[in-house]
This record gives structure tokens, sequence and C-alpha cells, in this order.
């Protein structure tokens, strides 16, 4: 036990912050075999990451059990500017780090005949959008990321018969934002437009404590009812802005240095949204599992980014988001091909949540689809699961309506790549 | 028969179908594409002709969003590339600087001397826009004129852009243009700015005549070549130079009009008919007429006992006619303007040319709010406006590269083509910082003076980017 705490302290220290990979800045893949169903796991939730997809599916594992891994997300992108605008026609862009490896870890423990306890370490929400230099839309925004880490103790009971079982738990989530982006100003000493200032706004991190529940029921042996919910989280962030001036090497240094704001304290809120899902899972004989789930994001929760600054108010700002409610559809199949082999595939419709003028360097979403694969082998107590998703964003469009004139195409893809290893005692 | 009257009526119809939906002239085929026009096409700037600013000319600016190269120093008649009658900096005059801004704006000439970097360049030039030229000039001048003392601008200038080789017109036709960019008039009323009277404007009868026969000598030497011509701006106030200069006596320290008795001083000037009176509201000041009111010239005689003005030696004197511009001339230079736009546009569209709305340009920069591009505002408040350059008169570089945009907006209107406008982010001058310094396929004759050195790599290196996949007009 001592070894597995240190374990699991040691996942906590080196999560890594990661791009967005569902809709807005959620990461739903947080278990290898789930997301080998495309995370349509809800109505299934029979391996640890029930702790994140479903905690009533604890109550039907009644074996002590580790479960860690990561996922290994690779991806491409790019920023085409409009041809027909004059902020950013023929600018290009792309992100300067591509790959990101948010990890999970599990471990839940039995108690009696219908308890289970546990508790999960996860970083579901994030985002990082570092675009490279020389970077066009660098005056909204060069690099801007978000970091978050959850504790999830969770605790789940079943009927004694197994047909159903609830669960719930408390999480526990750090969050912490940093944004970077340049100043520009029409300097008259050279005719161009200069960058004057960078500004840096590093939050420190903040946290708020949410609750999830889910219910699993077997009607019968073929067929199972899952649905859970993750509260809203709303966490308060204070932190420093860091206002370094550029210098351009003229007198239009003298007249900058009198207008910059100083370095200060920061604050902002960052609201989370709340996730509820329901699926449904099919089993037409004992060797394969068809499950079908739903989820719905209150994005709309996020209507503006607000930073406000403390000692000079007057620098603050509001960046408006005005974003949606989001559904994603989800299918996945597991296989048990064998004794020591299970087979998965999945697929996966999801959209985005943001109105069109908020689509911007500082997150350019999309409605994306996936499909993925996967394989889990069993060995005496051991079990890896491996699975990889191709995911493709729409390209999206600003349509010409970004409210900062910044106007173009995005296109992303990624390939997430996920393993977990787990062990029952 | 069958087979062939079926094959007939495909023909047809593909023919039918063929036929393009617009009507400009010619083809969008930038190959060898050919400007001319006045200082604005050559890209004169804070009153000076010089290789900074010669790259950011409308011209330049289209050439390279059309997948164009500006032409090095070292290019050769053969060498496929824009040329440009380069010239080094300081420039023809030496350029005007921005030394200091605060407490007052500073302005003041670059020192040293420039030369012209291209004289022996072996074919003529793509940009044939001569500063000061007008419709006129381009049917007669061709910079072989004998020197004489005080000469038009245009014949100076000419000696090193068309170098006694032929008009603006011969050398385009010489060239064998694919496509044909001009801009002229500007010069046909601007120079009310320095004459102070609308007598100096061409006539509208004298415009229609030298404007056809421009545009009509241009089709007879080049039949095939695509052509794009633009309006001419009139905003309120016409430029900066004929606006800084307020009408009415101010407080220099606090740029506020000085009141006496609670009404404001306005200078008192001849009005032409022997009589002499304050002038009114909405007069126009030329920004020359500075050194005379230094002297006390268009003070009213009530200030001669009144110091520091008593002190001035000509207080009480008026001004001449032709030092103000009344509200009367300039609504007759705005009406002669608008007489040339119909010209213009007329004569343009007689002969399939579309017309590039640069008039619209000039007033939404002088709209309230100015133009908003990303991360700046470009308006026309001198200086800090960022439209006009130091001259008041003609544009800066970010001012050429909305020029130019407006004429690339309307060949792919008129042509159906899609090249890209130009985007400010090229005037970011830390972009040059992140680029490489090997890039580098031009050297400047002169050490970087009043441009930081980032600037200066940030064109050098936007030069030396590949530019094919720019190209995306019909006819390559």
């Amino acid at each position: 036990m001592r070894s597995l705490r240190l374990t699991v302290v040691t996942i906590m220290a080196c999560l890594l912050s990661a791009s967005a990979f569902a809709s807005g800045f959620a990461i739903p893949e947080q278990g290898a075999k789930a997301s080998g169903m495309a995370a349509a796991f809800v109505a299934t939730a029979d391996d640890p990451s029930a702790i994140f997809y479903n905690p009533a599916g604890l109550a039907q594992q009644r074996e002590m059990a580790v479960y860690a891994g990561a996922t290994f997300i690779n991806f491409s992108n790019e920023f085409v500017g409009d041809p027909n605008s004059p902020v950013t026609a023929d600018a290009e862009g792309k992100y300067d780090r591509h790959t990101f490896i948010p990890p999970n870890a599990y471990f839940i423990l039995p108690i009696g005949n219908n308890l289970t306890v546990g508790i999960g370490t996860y970083a579901a929400w994030g985002l990082r959008t570092d675009w490279a230099d020389p970077w066009a839309g660098r005056y909204i925004s060069r690099d801007a990321d978000l970091r978050t880490l959850s504790v999830n103790p969770t605790i789940a009971w079943q009927t004694s018969d197994g047909r159903f079982a609830l669960g719930g738990g408390v999480e526990y989530r750090r969050a912490r934002v940093f944004l970077n982006a340049n100043r520009l100003s029409l300097n008259p000493f050279t005719g161009r437009v200069a960058d004057v200032a960078n500004t840096r706004l590093a939050s420190d991190y903040g946290d708020d404590i949410g609750f999830n529940a889910g219910i699993l029921w077997k009607p019968s042996d073929r067929f199972r009812v899952g649905a859970s919910y993750r509260t809203d989280m709303d966490i308060e962030l204070e932190g420093d802005a860091d206002i370094t001036q550029i210098l351009t090497g003229t007198p239009l240094d003298a007249i900058v240095a009198t207008q910059l704001p100083p370095d200060q304290p920061i604050s902002t809120t960052l609201p989370f949204p709340a996730v509820a899902a329901v699926g449904v899972a099919f089993s037409p004989n004992e060797d394969w599992d068809i499950e079908f789930d739903i989820n719905h994001t209150t994005w709309s929760r996020f209507e503006a980014l607000d930073v406000a600054f403390e000692t000079t108010p007057a620098a603050s700002f509001s960046r408006p988001q005005n974003w949606d409610d989001t559904t994603a559809f989800r299918v996945g199949v597991n296989h048990n091909a064998t004794d020591m082999w299970d087979v998965r595939f999945g697929a996966v419709y999801d959209n985005n949540p943001q109105p069109v003028e908020a689509v911007s360097p500082l997150l350019p979403d999309s409605d994306r689809i996936g499909v993925t694969v996967g394989t889990g082998l069993h060995k005496g107590p051991f079990v890896l699961d491996w699975s990889v998703m191709v995911l493709h964003f729409k390209d999206r469009s600003t349509e010409g309506r970004n409210p900062e004139g910044f106007n173009g195409v995005y296109q992303t893809d990624a390939v997430l790549w996920m393993a977990n290893l787990g062990y029952r005692f | 028969m069958k087979n062939v009257l079926k094959l007939a009526a495909a023909v047809l119809i593909a023919a039918v179908v063929a036929v393009p939906m617009f009507a400009a002239r010619g083809s969008a085929n930038f190959t060898q594409f050919v400007a001319l026009g006045d200082s604005y096409g050559a890209g004169f700037e804070s009153n000076s002709l010089n290789e900074r600013h010669q790259v950011w000319s409308w011209p330049a600016v289209v050439a390279r969003q059309a997948g164009l190269t500006v032409c090095p120093v070292t290019a050769t008649a053969t060498t496929p590339c824009f040329a440009v009658p380069l010239v080094s900096f300081p420039g023809f005059s030496n350029e005007l600087l921005l030394n200091s801004v605060v407490p007052a704006p500073v302005i003041a000439p670059a020192p040293g001397q420039a030369a012209p970097l291209m004289l022996t360049f072996g074919r003529p030039f793509n940009n044939l826009a001569v500063p000061g030229a007008t419709v006129g000039a381009l049917l007669t001048v061709t910079g072989a004129e004998p020197p004489t003392q005080g000469e038009p601008t245009v014949v100076t200038m000419s000696r090193f852009i068309l170098r006694g080789q032929g008009t603006q017109i011969a050398q385009a036709v010489a060239l064998h243009p694919t496509f044909i960019a001009l801009w002229i008039g500007g010069n046909d009323y601007l120079n009310v700015a320095f004459s102070g009277t609308p007598a100096t404007l061409t006539s509208a009868a004298d415009f229609k005549t030298r404007y056809e026969a421009v545009l009509d000598s241009l089709i007879a030497g080049a039949p095939n070549a695509g052509m794009v011509v633009g309006n001419l701006p009139a905003p309120a106030g016409l430029v900066p130079y004929l606006t800084l200069v307020p009408p009415v006596l101010v407080d220099p320290t606090t740029r506020q009009p000085i009141l006496i008795g609670g009404q404001p001083v306005f200078f008192i000037a001849k009005d032409g008919n022997g009589g002499v009176g304050q002038v009114t509201p909405g007069t126009l000041i030329p920004l020359h007429v500075r050194d005379k009111l230094a002297q006390g010239f268009g003070l009213p005689p009530a200030l001669k006992n009144i110091p520091p003005f008593s002190l001035l030696p000509h207080t009480g004197e008026p001004l001449e006619a032709n030092d103000v511009l009344t509200p009367a001339e300039i609504a007759t230079v705005i009406a002669r303007v608008a007489e040339y736009n119909a010209i213009i546009q007329q004569a343009a569209s007689a002969r399939n040319i579309p017309v590039a709305d640069v008039k619209g340009l000039f007033d939404r920069a002088a709209a309230t709010g100015g133009i908003q591009l990303g991360p700046v505002n470009v308006n026309s408040a001198f200086i800090s406006g960022g439209f006009y350059s130091l001259d008041g008169f003609h544009l800066t570089d970010l001012g050429y590269l909305l020029f130019g945009n407006e004429f690339i907006k309307t060949i792919n209107a008129g042509y159906d083509t899609e090249i890209p406008l130009a985007g400010i982010w090229q005037l970011y001058s830390n972009n040059g910082a992140f680029f490489p310094d090997t890039a580098n396929n031009l050297t400047f004759t002169e050490p970087n003076r009043g441009m930081s050195d980032a600037a200066v790599k940030n064109i050098v290196t936007f030069w030396a980017q590949p530019t094919v996949k720019r190209l995306r007009a019909v006819g390559h």
C-alpha cells in the first residue's frame, strides 16, 4: 500500500497539460479500455476508470485493483489566414508543441459484499495553444495553457443480486491558467507596427470541490443502462500579470513606458461545465458488448473570460465566449475474442460549444469525429489495455466575424494513443 | 450525321458555358506586369523617393501578392522580376524622419546624399510611376527634357525613372505588358495645396481628353493586356497638409485657440479682389504658410500692440489670397474631383476596365473611428494615424499596402482571380527578428537610419520568401 500511494503521488506530480480533445477543453480519454470504445462506457464501467466514467460501476468490481496509464496525444494543426482580410491574408500558423501526455491512475478496494471504495486522479480538463513564432495572431494570444488535476474519492453500493448499483464521489479539482500575448502599436518613428510589450498572465493554482454520482442497472444479462453526472465548478484564480516592455529602439519606447500598466495581481474565475451521461449497452451474446452513449456538457456556463487587474482596473479585460451546451454521441464495441484478448472499436461525434465569434487563437474549437480501435490483454492478475483514436476536426472558419479582426480557417487532426496497465490483487 | 450534330451541339454548349461571367478586358496574367502613375505609384513617402518605401508602393504590393518578386539592384534585363527604379536612402529628396513627438513633433530631413541605383538597368522599369506626373505628363514627359531652373518635379524625377527612353506609356508598351495597372490624376488637383487656387486644376474637358488618350494608347500598344485603374480620393480636408494649421490663432503650448473677447481670432487674408478680411471657418491653410504666420502675416491689426504679437515684424499684414483655400475654393476642388471620377468611371467602363475604389479607402480612413485592422487603428490623423506619411500628403507603407489591396480586390472581382490581399502583418516590425538572416538577397547602400534593424530585415526577408504559391491568378 505504501508503494502504491507513492506511485499515485508521483503520477500526480508529473501530470501534464493537454490540448482539448473533446468539445471545449474537456479530455474524456481517462482509461484505455473506455477510450478503445470511444468513451462509450457509462453503462459498462467495469474497470477502475469507472471512478471517472460512472462511479456506480465500481460496485460490480469485487477485487482490489490498481489501474494506471496515460494518453499520448499527438496532433497537427494549421491556421490559414483569410485571403480577403487585410489583417490575416497570407498569414499562417502552427502550434509549437504537438504532444501532450495526460496520465490517470485509479485504486479500488471492495468492502464486504456490496460496497466498493476507490480513489482516482486524472487531468480531464485542459488546453494548450502554443503558437509558433512568428505568429500574426500574437496580439490575441501567443500561448494559452490551462492545467487541471482532480482527485476523486468514490464509494459505490450494489444490490446483492448485482442488478442495480449506485455510486458517488467527491471531486477535488485544482486548476491554473497561463496566458501570453503581445501588445502591438503603430510606431510612427518607423512606419511599422511594433511589438511594444509582452503580457504574461499566470495564475496560481485555485481549487473547488464538486460531486459525481451514477447509477448502473442491469435489467437482464443482455441489457445494461447507466447514467452519471458530474457537477459544474467555478474555480477562482489569483495570479500575477507580468508586463514586459519590448524595446523598439525609437523614442516610442519612452511613450510606451509611461502608458504600460505595472506588474500587478490579477484574478479571474474559470467556469467548468457539468457533464451528464446516459448509456445503454447490449450484449447479443457473452462475447460481444455494444454501447451507445450520449454526453451533455453545460458549456453555456462559459460566458466570458474576465480577467481583473487589481492595481490598474482599466487594464482589466473581458473576452466574450457565449458558448453553447454540447451533446456528444458515442458508440463502442467490446469483443472477447479469446480468453486472453479483447478487441474494441468505437466512434464519436462531438459538437463544439463555440459560436463563431469566439473562435480565436486562444482556443479554436470545432466539431470533431473520431474512430478508435483497441485491445485488452488479460494475463493472470494483469490487464494491459491499449487503444488508438484518430480524431478529425472539421475545418473551422471564423467566417469573417472574429471581433478582433483575426479571420481565417483553423484545421486540426489528432491521433491519441492510450495505454493502461491494471493489476487485480 | 446525327453524331456530327450532337458533337456540334456539345461544342456550342461548351463555347457558351466557357464565356466568362466577367467582362473585364484581357486576362489577369501577371507575367509582365506594368504600373503607371504618380508619386503614390512610385512609393513616394515622407517627401522622399527611396528604396525603403519604393518596395511598398501600391504597384509593388500588387506585384508581390500576384506572385512576383521585386527586382534587387543586382537584377539584369532578363531577370524575371518586377523592376523598380530604386534610389538609395535618404532618397530624393532627403526623407523626413520623426525625431521626437514629446513635447512637440520634431520632423527633419535625414542627412546624406542619395543616388539612383538602377540607372543602367537594361529594360524599362515595371513600375514607371513618376512623382509629380499628371494625366497629361503620361503622354508627354520622357526624362529627356533639358534641365531648366524651377522645372517641374515630374521632369526631374523622370530622368532616372524614364531615362529619356520614352513616355510612361511608350515604355509600358515596349515591355509587352500582360497586365497594366494605372492610377493617375492626383496631381491634376492636389497641386491646389501649393498653388492655393483652383485656377491650377486641370479642366474637366482636358482631363477627359487626356485620360481617354492614355487608356487608348495603352490599349493600342497592348490590346490583349488586362487592365485596372482607380478613382480619385477627395476626403474632407483633402490631406493633412491642408488641415494641420487651423485658420485661427492657436496657443502653441496648449494647442487650443486663443480666445479674445470669448471669440477665436481668425487670420486675415486678401480676398483676391482687392479686399482684405478675416477668413471664415472651414478655410484651409497649407502647411508651408506656417512660415509666414510665424512672421506675423495674417494676424489681425488689433494684435499689433499686444505682446508677443507686437514683436513679430509683419503683424497686421494680411496673407495673400493664394496662401489660403476658402471653403468656396475647396468646394470647387471637390466638385472637380467628382467630375474626374465620373470621367474615369465612364472611360474605363467603355473599355471594360474595372475601377478600384481608392476614394472609398481614403473616405474610410478619414471617417470617425478610422479603419480597425487587428491590433491597430489606421486613420487620417497626422503622425499617429498611420495612413499619411510625415509630409502630410503622401501615404505610409501601411497606407500604400491598403491602397494596393483596393487594386487587388478590384482585379479579383473583375477577373475572377483569387489574389490574396496583402496582410498588414507584413509590416509587423518584429516578424523579421524571427526569420533567419541568411535569406538576405538585397543590401542597402546606406547604413540604417531611422528604422530599426528588425524592420529592415523584415523587408529583406519578406522579399526572399517563396511567393510562388501566392500566384493564383488565371493565365498561369
